[in-house]
């Protein structure tokens, strides 16, 4: 068991792991009068799908609260409404998770509920079957928002053959083969109990979560078999650019960079203060440079996703398909200023108070608290990570900086959605 | 306060935040008709800057301590809020205040961002569901403002003048009509003062042309609107009812629970119809939304077109049974736990409290905020019934349709 400091609320943040192999953390919030709860099955995901099996997480995800060794759909739903709790499954890029949400007197409900759901799912064929057109569905639907479209392509042209390349809802074609059986054999595969993290923030003690995590998950035994091994290929670096005309209002200009990983820790936590600087708030260095100077957009920003393998680092904004040409030249301008010359000491100041406090803001919610501590632990960086996060950004120079940005970001991918007439006169295709 | 501004405050000892949320009676409804979309422009004109105070600097002092800042238009109110640690309020507040109560409006800035708003209302027309969101209240609200939208539209905005702005902002932006809600790591005392020092120098007020909201007269049949938009999949369905003003607050809360037991969850009415079992639609919502005059209770659905006859139809038989039978104990004791829940859910954090103290102070008086669960209580199968033959009728409702082309 180890403790930690949760250094917004000052409250501990315990671990332990049990018998069967389950990781438990716990924050105890006595001030709150709910828990809620996240879960997550480790190497599981996107990240761990067949190319032919492409969305299968994410089907998963929506057919395994509809049916139980015990339970219908009817009745799962039943017994979440009768207590007015929150119950949801959902797929990522490197994880399969669960959200719970409850008044403290009903976890207990909730949790035997949760394990009912995670250990004997039935994914009746039924269910199966209209999920799977609900999800095509969804698929085609991607393609009425600009802005995924934009991101969409920009995946594939970076990710290659790698899973990350896809969407999490998969394919029309992948998505159509998938079968109830599949979703049995994913099951077997990853729901094990040392796959297992159960995050808990709330009004409930460690022992309180302790006692009942071992009465609902406690004879749940690690199975004899080992998980299936990772298999992808390497990606190859090679920038290019992609372009989907549609009829819109504005063209969608994104640049893309193939960064690092969480695992390299120092330029991850490098090229997170650069995203920062470059993209979050109102004092960004996009927002004030390509908005609130030149008028060109109302939505121009960049993220940077915390992931395993190597992750986007990107640029975009929204703006009049006649402003095309120019805000590529912005955009590019501004990335490529970090690698030309060193940011000064007051912008590096101002970034890193930004992006500390920002992470601050975002565990204020026992929701949020339950994720963060159990994201890092499904990831395998540990708890400690929240610290050392925040220690490493500290620590960072003018240096660091421009050396990473001239190591990952000086040759984009670019990604470009718009009207047809606008594109082709802007930009040679 | 003294000069007339409200001040609602909460001290929270376990939190290190603090969140100032400033609401201002100054949305959409009180533009006159030709300046529409002042209101949410003049949001964006605020962060611009006073004399003292140059465009940017706020958001600069706010962001480089750690905290954030964003603002938000409808049409009965603007509100503009920052988050910080405790420690920092003194140091962003009276930015705040400065520019709130002393918006320069530089003309230069003024034609600068109005290419910002006008890229804002591109992106919006890009998004089908705010096209058939913004269809469904042109098609209910005849008089209301309210059938206005907040954007603009493009060729009023390039009319507006910063003359104009500044004469809107100096004859709303006074004290009676704001309210600063304060909540957080913040004694009483401390936040008096702050706020008091921070919020003094108002400008002198001025004298828009006159606006008029005319009340909205009853639906007295099926009005309906149908679209074709380029490059989308689904079709969207948009039914639209008229609910009161928050002088009936009992009723309003009664479509809130009437709208959770329609399509809030798998076993919901139309939800377990028309997804699970029937399999006409992608996806089916329902929502209440109060607003200070009259209120919007609205049925969404995205489906093929092939079904939009048929979906709307079963929606009309669901009204219809709402209407002439009272729901199950059952499904009256689940919901109405569902949605006090989902009040406690959504009050964990500063910023969620002042934002629901600030709502409800502007339409009407902060205190109801509190009241919502027991209110929410209170309400029987039979309020249920009486409250969906007043304002709900499966033969009287605005529809909007989006398809496909």
């Amino acid at each position: 068991m180890s403790t930690l400091t949760n250094s917004n609320h000052h409250s501990a943040v315990n671990r332990l792991v049990l018998s069967n192999g389950i990781t438990l953390i716990v924050v105890e919030n006595p001030t709150a009068d709910l828990v809620a709860g996240r879960m997550f099955l480790k190497n599981a995901g996107t990240r761990w799908e067949n190319r032919h099996q492409a969305g299968i997480s994410h089907l998963l995800s929506s057919v395994i609260t509809k049916g139980t060794k015990n339970l219908s759909s009817i009745e799962i739903a039943e017994k979440i409404e009768s207590i007015g709790a929150s119950l949801g499954a959902d797929a990522s890029s490197d994880y399969f998770g669960f959200s719970v949400k409850t008044i403290a007197a009903d976890f207990s409900q909730i949790l035997h509920l949760m394990a009912e759901i995670l250990r004997f799912p039935t994914f009746p064929e039924i269910e199966v079957e209209l999920e799977k057109r609900l999800t095509i569905q969804g698929i085609r639907s991607q393609q009425e928002q600009p802005f995924n479209v934009g991101f969409n392509q920009l995946r594939e042209l970076m990710y290659q053959d790698h899973p990350y390349a896809l969407s999490i809802l998969g394919t029309e074609e992948t998505v159509s083969q998938l079968t109830s059986e599949d979703l049995h054999r994913y099951h077997q595969n990853y729901f094990r109990p040392d796959n297992f993290v159960i995050s808990l923030s709330g009004c409930l003690t460690f022992k309180q979560a302790v006692d009942l995590v071992q009465d609902a998950f406690g004879d749940w035994q690690i199975p004899p078999s080992s998980l299936p091994p990772l298999e992808f290929p390497p990606i190859s670096v090679q920038p290019g650019q992609k372009v989907t005309i549609q009829e819109t209002q504005q063209a969608i200009v994104m640049l893309g960079y193939l960064a690092p990983g969480v695992a390299k820790m120092a330029d991850y936590s490098a090229l997170k203060l650069l995203n920062t600087y470059l993209g979050n708030g109102l004092s960004s260095r996009l927002f004030v440079e390509l908005r609130e100077k030149r008028g060109l957009a109302y939505d121009v920003s960049g993220f940077y996703p915390t992931r395993l393998d190597e992750a986007q680092f990107v640029v975009y904004m929204g703006t009049a398909p006649e402003n095309t040409a120019i805000a590529i030249e912005g955009l590019r301008n501004e990335v490529d200023r970090l690698a030309n010359q060193r940011l000064n000491g007051l912008e590096i100041k101002a970034a890193k108070n930004k992006l500390l406090g920002q992470y601050a803001l975002g565990k204020q919610t026992n929701a949020e608290i339950a994720q963060i501590y159990g994201w890092y632990e499904t990831l395998g960086l540990g708890i400690e990570f929240d610290t050392l996060f925040c220690e490493q950004i500290n620590l960072i120079e003018a240096e660091q900086l421009q050396n990473v940005a001239i190591s990952y970001l000086t040759k984009p991918y670019l990604s470009l959605v718009g009207p047809e007439d606008i594109i082709k006169q802007q930009f040679a295709i | 306060m003294a000069n007339g501004l409200t001040l609602i405050h909460q001290y929270l000892p376990t939190t290190p935040v603090v969140v100032a949320d400033v609401w201002v009676r100054a949305g959409a409804t009180i533009e006159p008709e030709e300046w529409s979309g002042m209101a949410h422009f003049l949001e964006h004109m605020i962060f611009k800057g006073s004399k003292r105070i140059g465009p940017g600097v706020f958001d600069r002092t706010i962001e480089n301590l750690g905290g954030s800042t964003n603002a938000a238009t409808s049409h009965d109110y603007a509100h503009f809020f920052l988050t910080t640690a405790a420690d920092y309020l003194k140091d962003t507040l009276p930015y705040l205040g400065e520019i709130l109560l002393q918006a320069e409006i530089p003309e230069h800035e003024f034609y600068c961002e109005r290419d910002v708003v006008l890229e804002e209302l591109r992106y919006s027309l890009d998004d089908p569901d705010w096209i058939a969101f913004q269809a469904l209240t042109e098609t209910m609200y005849q008089n209301h403002p309210y059938k206005r939208p907040i954007l603009g539209d493009e060729g009023l905005l390039l009319q507006h003048t910063p003359n104009q702005m500044r004469c809107f902002h100096r004859t709303h932006y006074q004290p009676q009509n704001i309210t600063v809600c304060i909540v957080g790591g913040i004694a009483e005392d401390k936040a008096f003062t702050l706020l008091e020092k921070s919020f003094r120098n108002f400008s002198t007020p001025s004298e828009c042309p006159p606006h008029f909201i005319d009340a909205e007269p009853p639906l007295i049949d099926v009005r309906r609107s149908e679209l074709y938009v380029p490059r989308i999949e689904e079709a969207r369905l948009s039914m639209g009812w008229l609910g009161p003003g928050v002088d009936q607050l009992q009723d309003a809360f009664g479509l809130d629970l009437i709208s959770v037991i329609l399509a809030s969850g798998r076993n919901s009415r139309l939800v377990r119809e028309l997804r699970e079992e029937k399999q006409l639609v992608l996806d089916i919502s329902s929502s209440f939304s109060l607003q200070k005059d009259s209120s919007l209770f609205t049925i969404s659905a995205w489906l093929e077109t092939g079904f939009l006859e048929s979906v709307e139809e079963i929606i009309q038989e669901k009204i219809r049974q709402l209407q002439n039978y009272p729901v199950t104990p059952g499904e009256l004791a689940r919901y109405k736990k569902m949605l006090c829940h989902d009040y406690i859910f959504s009050t964990e954090t500063p910023g969620q409290l002042a934002g629901l103290y600030g709502y409800y102070h502007t339409i009407a008086n902060a205190e109801l905020a509190v009241i919502y669960p027991e209110m929410i209580k209170c309400l029987d199968a039979w309020d249920l019934q009486r409250i969906a033959n007043q304002y709900l009728a499966p033969e009287r409702y605005a529809i909007s349709i989006i398809r496909p082309c």
